[in-house]
């Protein structure tokens, strides 16, 4: 019937902060390694940049290395794919995210098994999308338009294939050719996890049965500088100590790119095929706070979307995958809500943000990877630097029409660890939240 | 500038194209087309066109470009007319 088909994850890839591929991503995250680094791109800039911290990937580390153009100085006219995974005539209309894209989408077929066939299908989709536009192609493209006065062919003809909304989605679907959907959904941070939410109901509801989906957010000084102008980057910290969830110093998120793809497929036809179910997806929700604020969280709009995602069920979980990005005030309204829906015991709250920092429109898929990975290992990630928790109240919750829970954050200690834990784990929620007041919520279980 | 010598300095841009065959570039002639024999993307016309302008230092007219057949033979031409402009 209708609505009523499972999903199940059979394939993960991606291009990781720190310049890792998957396999690295999972061992130095197990391992409770912070994955964030010193930016020399920023720090040329000197002191007109607030933040030179970053969970930033190089061409080289993904085996990529751009070819620049003869006629336009400083503008990567294309890509050449050291491990030749990629065929030049898709390299010529890609972006660095598009490639990521791209590459994280063969390994998560790869490792789905996919026939040729089945990839092409009418019934494979891919679903990706990221924060941002194609910022490092777009930058040489208007300089030489506004600024040197050129014509507009010396920009080449790739300006709009490399640097559209949908250009992830684009590309991966020339690359593997697939016949069914290929859509973007966009919801600022919340983008990675609208975009595999999206593609779980398309399959749930019976329009595919196997999607690629995902979020990306290519490096980019042009995203850092946005949100560097808006002061609210981390400051004034090692980069290994800048991401600090809950933590009574914390001061801000630390930008970070990546991309995360997980291959989804209906749940009955993996499991007759003998695919490896790496974890199940039980619901998605998604809502908007409805309170007119572009940036401040929503304590109700969280409550309402914890409600929307289990319905009926009783409010369940091992663990939950916070959006947990570091900043004053978005860690505490995340954490008082969840206490207020999931009570003070029996779980664990994990902020991944910590280890990589915050990946913006691939945070949602690359932290889905991370929870998938939970599953796997039977292993909660840290919240590293979540050295002392607040002990004064927040100013709305001695309101009164506060309505949420009367302590500080100091009392919900034992649910935040610093360190990894063992522990039996069969379902992890995912939150993530965007600007314009949207979240997003995903429950994943393992296939027991 | 010689016909030879311009085919020779467009070769010299074809191969900065990754999207064209490489191995194709060895025999051409004022008769090979770009699309037919060498398989260019149609996208990668106006790139070519534009590295023409900066190699050869002319300036081609828009009009000019949008009639632009698709055979060697066809931007060599146009190059010695931007020239002779």
């Amino acid at each position: 019937m209708a609505g009523d088909r499972r999903v199940a994850i059979v394939g993960m890839g991606g291009s990781f902060p720190g310049g890792n591929y998957l396999d690295q991503f999972r061992q130095k995250l197990f391992a409770g390694e912070s994955l964030i680094r010193d930016w020399d791109e920023a720090k040329a800039h000197g002191k007109n940049i607030r933040s030179q911290i970053c969970g930033f990937i190089t061409e080289a580390e993904m085996d990529i290395e751009a070819i620049y153009s003869t006629i336009s100085p400083n503008y990567p006219e294309t890509f050449i794919d050291h491990l030749g995974r990629i065929p030049d005539a898709n390299l010529s209309t890609a972006d660095v995210g598009s490639i990521w894209a791209m590459l994280g989408t063969q390994e998560a077929i790869k490792q789905a098994g996919w026939s040729k066939e089945e990839t092409e299908s009418e019934q494979t989709g891919v679903v990706m999308g990221s924060g941002s536009a194609g910022h490092s192609i777009l930058r040489n493209a208007w300089h030489n338009f506004f600024e040197l006065k050129q014509k507009t062919r010396l920009a080449g003809s790739h300006t709009v294939d490399r640097t559209m909304v949908y250009r992830e989605a684009a590309n991966v679907a020339c690359f593997i050719k697939n016949k069914g959907v290929v859509e973007a959904i966009g919801s600022a941070c919340a983008t990675g996890l609208g975009n595999v939410g999206y593609a779980y109901r398309l399959i749930k509801f019976g329009i595919q049965d196997r999607i690629v989906a995902g979020g990306v957010e290519p490096t980019s000084l042009e995203t850092f500088i946005g949100f560097d102008a808006m002061q609210v980057l981390s400051k004034g910290f090692s980069a290994g100590e800048s991401s600090r969830p809950f933590d009574e110093d914390r001061n801000g998120f630390v930008c970070s790119f990546g991309c995360g793809i997980v291959a989804l497929e209906e749940y009955e036809s993996a499991k007759a095929r003998g695919a490896k179910i790496l974890a199940v997806i039980d619901d998605y929700y998604n809502n908007s706070d409805g309170d007119g604020n572009m940036f401040f969280p929503s304590f109700d709009g969280q409550k309402r979307l914890w409600k929307g995602l289990f319905g009926d069920k009783p409010f369940k979980a091992d663990v939950v995958k916070v959006h947990g990005t570091s900043t004053p005030v978005g860690d505490a309204v995340e954490l008082l809500s969840v206490v207020d829906i999931m009570g003070e015991e029996g779980y664990h709250i994990s902020a991944p943000k910590s280890q990589f920092g915050h990946t913006l429109g691939a945070a949602g898929a690359v932290e889905l990877i991370s929870a998938v990975m939970m599953l796997e290992e039977q292993k909660v990630l840290p919240c590293l630097n979540s050295v002392n928790l607040d002990t004064e109240l927040a100013d709305y919750q001695q309101e009164q029409d506060w309505t949420g829970p009367k302590k500080s954050l100091a009392a919900y200690r034992h649910l935040i660890s610093p360190d990894v834990i063992s522990k039996e784990i069969n379902t992890i929620v995912c939150l993530n939240y965007g600007f314009g007041g949207t979240n997003s919520a995903m429950t994943i279980s393992r296939d027991i | 500038m010689e016909r030879q010598e311009i085919i020779a300095g467009l070769v010299e841009i074809l191969k900065t194209v990754r999207t064209i065959d490489q191995s194709r570039l060895d025999n051409v002639t004022e008769e090979t087309d770009f699309i037919k024999d060498l398989k260019t993307p149609s996208t990668e016309m106006i790139n070519i066109a534009a590295k023409a302008e900066q190699k050869f230092d002319v300036e081609f007219d828009d009009d000019d470009i949008d009639d632009l057949g698709s055979k060697v033979k066809d931007i060599v031409d146009l190059i010695i007319k931007s020239k002779e402009a």
